[in-house]
Parts: structure tokens; C-alpha cells; sequence
């Protein structure tokens, strides 16, 4: 089990579950450190004092907030702290909703809840209560001198809290300027031909049908380059752009109907694993290589 | 006019639509700075070369890449660029699922979509309303920031939100979790009827704009009254004998009272209270389409 990143209690009405908060996600991203191009030497962040110009101890450091053009209202810890208030170790459940009310612009980041001390037997009960009433609960509380909108629901065999945006966060749509590219209503025939194409490409949500490419193509960019080879930097493909919205979705159905043979289709490259269909995808699915990753950052 | 943080064009079939993105999201958080505690000076970050003990330019930054021999490897964005896909402005559209198969845990950032021009418009609106009504949204692939995306594109309103997601093996397992629980006991079946009753008691339609961050209400306050002046009262920490050692509940008391207690409020409430709710918690998941959302 990851190390737990916050200790506290999950309460609804007078019951109340001890629990510690796991990260439910990893990065498997390629991570980097900065180095200096002339001589390779690593970079090193150095805290200056402005004023003293000179660099200071991490124990020196407090935090400010400007209040007006470079003017600062000094917090300590504890003063910050005080912020914080009771829901720093409590996720008070408010509410329950239907999970298919919320939006998902609202998931922030994924979190397990494991079991705290004596924690077991409300844990359980908890769960099975959220599995069978296939409900979401809805609480805040306080994490990294940070409040949290949070979600609480079942998985197959365990708990997992969501934190979600306030709905301050949220940009509203009007605030979305389309100016002179307003979405135009499209015809019922568009509409209708367009529907036929998202079904030739439905399929089912296969999380691990997906594979990162990406970063087995960087892996193999920095070992070519480790043996001292010249890295080319690839072309640009040309972007075209239709006229006539109705006879590209015909072509499009007429393509992706082809099926087999999608490489042969004009606008697109070979790449066999893109678009293809659910069924293609699901037997060409294939076997999953290990990652390399960089271990302990 | 919020920033576009990527321009290129959306593909769907042959149908290419122009498109810039832009953050659906924007973060409410205070901002801090790292200040000098005795001087109350605000904090530099310097970039320092460890070689040459000197303040280095932006320009003379590269990405290293430590090998498993020790050796770096220095990496210039052109060489980033290189492992790009061809297509690397494009977001291409490769099937179409139910959203409500997409476990919440692979969202990752959720962005809007917005057309280039009149013409990318028409298709656009076009390919909202097609999944608006099939109930679908899509599943595709981008290069943003150097790195390629997993991203779901649905209808919200009159826009299209593009979300990115993380890979498969980027999710972890709960397993050690639910062996964890194993030993304990399993809840009884009027235990959990109880629960489900305190459920069905707080259940509400999801209203975001309820829920208010306190927090952020609070600290603004500390410093609002810090910045007159006012000394701030720091609460002792309290000392821990104090704290009730933990011990093993007595769920179905808790049960018991809980209900007591919330059907008593709600009994002082409105009467309709009741009433609004939509669905019954034993109610199948309808199935979430984006259409009925703001």
C-alpha cells in the first residue's frame, strides 16, 4: 500500500470511520531533471533573499501573501493553521447524490481510503451501504492548507474519495467567447449521418486497451541518443480542410465501414492501432510491455 | 478572453475541425509567496549551475535524463519533438463509449474545446449534437507539452470538454486494500439496511454551487485582519491525553441515534423535503449524459 498522505475520519450521521488517504494514481511520466547545456552540470534552485541577497535556510522561510504592489501580510504556521478549522481531520458527509448528476469537470484527484485504527468493521459497513445504494457522498475537508470538496463512493472492494472543484472553479460557459464562430445549428441529415459514424466506431471503454506510445517513443529517442545518435525532428503533416461537411461524414462511413483496409484510406496515415474499430481493437490488443521508469522521484 | 494553450484541429472520420483549447477550470487558491522570516523580504529562486557555482540563463536549461549507469543524457526540445507522433496537431477521434463506463479515477483535466472559425462552427455543433444525442462521447489521442494525451471529448452545453486521462497502468490497485479487510467482520445485513437508510435521509440532488470553501473564506479573513494589524489567536495545541484513546465502536448504536437524530431534523423541516427527491436509492445509475448538465 502507497504511504498515507493524510490521517482522519470519515463521518456520516453519528457514525464515524477511522481512515488514512492513499494517492489512487501514480505518473508513469518520463520525468527529468534541468542540467546546464554548455557543461551538463546539474541545476540547483537556490532560495535568495531579495534584499540580503544572499541565499536562506529553509527554516527562514515564511509565507506571504501581497496584499497590494509589494506589499506583504506575513502568516506563521500556526496562524495559517488557524484557517483550517475543524474539518482539518474530518470528512463530514453533508450529502448523498446520484453519481450520474455529477459533472465530470468536477473530479479533481483520485484518492483510496484505507481502514484506520479500529476502523475495519465502519469501513465495511460503509461501503457495502454505498455499493447497494449505488449513491456518492458528498463532504469537505481540509487537506494541505487546502479545502477539498469531496466524494466518497464504492469501488468493486474499497473506498475511494475524489476531491472536486468548488463550483467557483468551474468556467462558466457564457464566459467563453465563440465571437464570430457561434456553433451554427446543423441539419438533421448532418446530424443523422453523423450519428451513423459514432456507431461504426462504438465500442466499450477498455481502460488498458490504451497504451502510452508516447513514452516508449521518448525511452527509445533518449537511448539513440545515448549512443551518441543524430536526432531528426519529424515532419509536419498538412492539416486539409473540407467543404462539403455532409459528403466528408459519407466518406468517412464509407471509409470506416471498408473497415479492413482503413490504412488505404485517404486523409489518414498507416498507423494501424488509431481508429480502429472496437472489434479490431480488441483482437489486436497487445501484450503489454513493461515501462521503464526512472525509480524514487 | 481566457488563453489557448493549444491550437490544432479535432478529427473525426475525414472531417477535420479547427479548434484552440483552453483550461476549463481556473484555480481559486490564495497565492503565497516564500518571504525571509527576519527581514520580511520576499524570496528569489535562482538557478544555479553546481559546476560553475553560477546564476544560469533560461536558454542554457536543457532536460537531463539520468541513465541507470549514471551517465545523463541532455535532451533539446527539438529532440523531445522527435518522439512526438506525426500528427501532432491533430486530436484524432478513434471510438466512441458510454460515458458512464469511464471510471472517474482515470480523469485527469478537464479543458473546453472552442472552434477556430465560422467554418470549423458548423462541424463542431455538428459532432456535440451527433453525441449529444447517441449518448456517446469520444475517446482519442493528442501531443500537448510535449507528451501524448489519452482524452475523452463530450457535450456540455454548447461547448465540447476535452478531459485527459491517465493510462491504465497509472491507476493503482485497491487490492491491498480489500485484503486489509478480510479479517474484520462483515457488516450484518440490518446494519447495512440502517445505513442505507441514513443515505436515502441525506440524499439530495448535486447542486456544486452549495458548497462553499469555507477555508479560503477563513484565510482570507486571517488576512484581512493581519493587514490591520490585529494580532491573530493561535489555538494551543492540545495536549494529547486529552484525546480520547480510540475504541472499537459501537456501530449500531451510532446507527440508531443517527437516524433518530436526522429524521427529527428533517421531520422540523419542511415537510416536501422528501418530496423533491428524484429517484429511490435502490434506483439502477441512469445512465449520465452531459446534455442535461449546465
Amino acid at each position: 500500500m502507497p504511504r498515507s498522505l493524510w490521517n482522519g475520519t470519515v463521518a456520516f450521521g453519528l457514525v464515524r470511520v477511522p481512515v488514512k488517504l492513499h494517492s489512487a494514481t501514480e505518473s508513469k511520466k518520463i520525468s527529468f531533471r534541468e542540467r546546464h547545456s554548455t557543461d551538463g552540470a546539474a541545476i540547483e534552485h537556490r532560495r535568495v533573499c531579495v534584499k540580503e541577497g544572499r541565499e536562506v535556510p529553509y527554516s527562514e522561510l515564511v509565507k506571504g501573501y501581497e496584499v497590494s504592489s509589494g506589499s506583504y501580510v506575513v502568516l506563521s504556521k500556526e496562524e495559517l493553521a488557524v484557517a483550517d478549522g475543524p474539518e482539518a481531520h474530518v470528512v463530514e458527509i453533508e450529502h448523498f447524490v446520484d453519481a450520474a448528476e455529477i459533472d465530470p469537470v468536477y473530479y479533481e484527484s483520485a484518492y483510496h481510503l484505507s481502514p484506520g485504527k479500529f476502523g475495519e468493521e465502519p469501513y465495511r459497513l460503509l461501503h457495502a451501504a454505498l455499493q447497494r445504494s449505488n449513491r456518492v457522498g458528498i463532504g469537505r475537508f481540509v487537506f494541505h492548507n487546502k479545502s477539498h470538496l469531496a466524494a466518497i463512493r464504492a469501488l468493486e472492494d474499497a473506498i475511494a474519495l475524489h476531491t472536486m472543484r468548488f463550483a467557483d472553479e468551474i468556467v462558466p460557459e457564457g464566459e467563453v467567447e465563440l465571437g464570430e464562430s457561434a456553433p451554427k445549428a446543423p441539419t438533421k441529415l448532418e446530424v443523422d449521418t453523423a450519428e451513423l459514424l459514432i456507431a461504426q466506431l462504438d465500442s466499450s471503454f477498455e481502460a488498458d486497451a490504451f497504451h502510452d506510445t508516447y513514452r516508449d517513443a521518448l525511452m527509445a529517442v533518449i537511448e539513440r541518443k545515448a549512443r551518441g545518435e543524430a536526432i531528426e525532428a519529424p515532419g509536419t503533416e498538412p492539416v486539409t480542410r473540407e467543404n462539403d461537411l455532409l459528403a466528408t461524414l459519407e466518406a468517412s462511413i464509407k471509409a470506416a465501414g471498408g473497415g479492413k483496409r482503413r490504412s488505404s484510406t485517404p486523409n489518414k496515415t498507416s498507423s494501424t492501432k488509431r481508429a480502429a474499430p472496437a472489434k479490431e481493437a480488441a483482437s489486436t490488443k497487445r501484450p503489454r510491455k513493461p515501462t521503464r521508469t526512472r525509480g524514487g522521484h | 478572453m481566457a488563453r489557448s494553450l493549444w491550437t490544432g484541429s479535432l478529427s473525426f472520420g475525414l472531417v477535420n475541425v479547427p479548434v484552440t483549447l483552453q483550461s476549463a477550470v481556473r484555480n481559486r487558491d490564495l497565492h503565497f509567496n516564500q518571504m525571509h522570516a527576519p527581514d520580511g523580504s520576499p524570496i528569489e529562486t535562482r538557478r544555479v549551475c553546481a559546476h560553475e557555482d553560477r546564476e544560469v540563463e533560461w536558454g542554457e536549461i536543457v532536460k537531463g535524463y539520468e541513465l541507470d549507469d549514471g551517465r545523463w543524457v541532455l535532451l533539446s526540445d527539438a529532440d523531445l519533438a522527435a518522439a512526438a507522433p506525426r500528427k501532432s496537431r491533430t486530436i484524432d477521434i478513434e471510438r466512441f463509449v458510454e460515458e458512464r463506463e469511464i471510471d472517474p479515477i482515470y480523469l485527469h483535466r478537464p479543458y473546453l474545446l472552442v472552434p477556430s472559425d465560422e467554418a470549423a462552427a458548423r462541424a463542431y455543433a455538428l459532432l456535440g449534437e451527433a453525441m449529444r444525442r447517441s449518448g456517446k462521447v469520444a475517446l482519442g489521442r493528442f501531443v500537448m507539452h510535449a507528451k501524448e494525451h489519452l482524452v475523452s471529448i463530450g457535450p456540455r452545453g454548447k461547448l465540447l470538454t476535452l478531459t485527459t486521462m491517465r493510462f491504465h497502468d497509472e491507476v493503482r490497485s485497491s487490492a491491498p486494500i480489500a485484503e486489509a479487510l478480510e479479517a474484520a467482520q462483515a457488516p450484518g445485513d440490518e446494519q447495512i439496511d440502517n445505513a442505507m437508510a441514513i443515505i436515502a435521509e441525506l440524499e439530495v440532488p448535486f447542486e456544486p454551487t452549495r458548497y462553499k470553501d469555507h477555508h479560503r473564506e477563513h484565510l482570507e479573513a486571517v488576512i484581512k485582519r493581519k493587514s490591520k494589524g490585529q494580532k491573530i489567536k493561535v489555538a494551543r495545541p492540545e495536549k494529547k491525553q486529552s484525546k480520547p484513546t480510540p475504541t472499537a465502536p459501537d456501530l449500531m448504536g451510532a446507527l440508531e441515534q443517527s437516524l433518530a437524530r436526522i429524521r427529527g431534523e428533517n421531520g422540523a423541516q419542511a415537510k416536501g423535503a422528501k418530496k423533491r427527491k428524484k429517484t429511490p436509492a435502490r434506483a439502477p445509475r441512469s445512465s449520465g449524459s452531459r446534455s442535461s448538465r449546465g
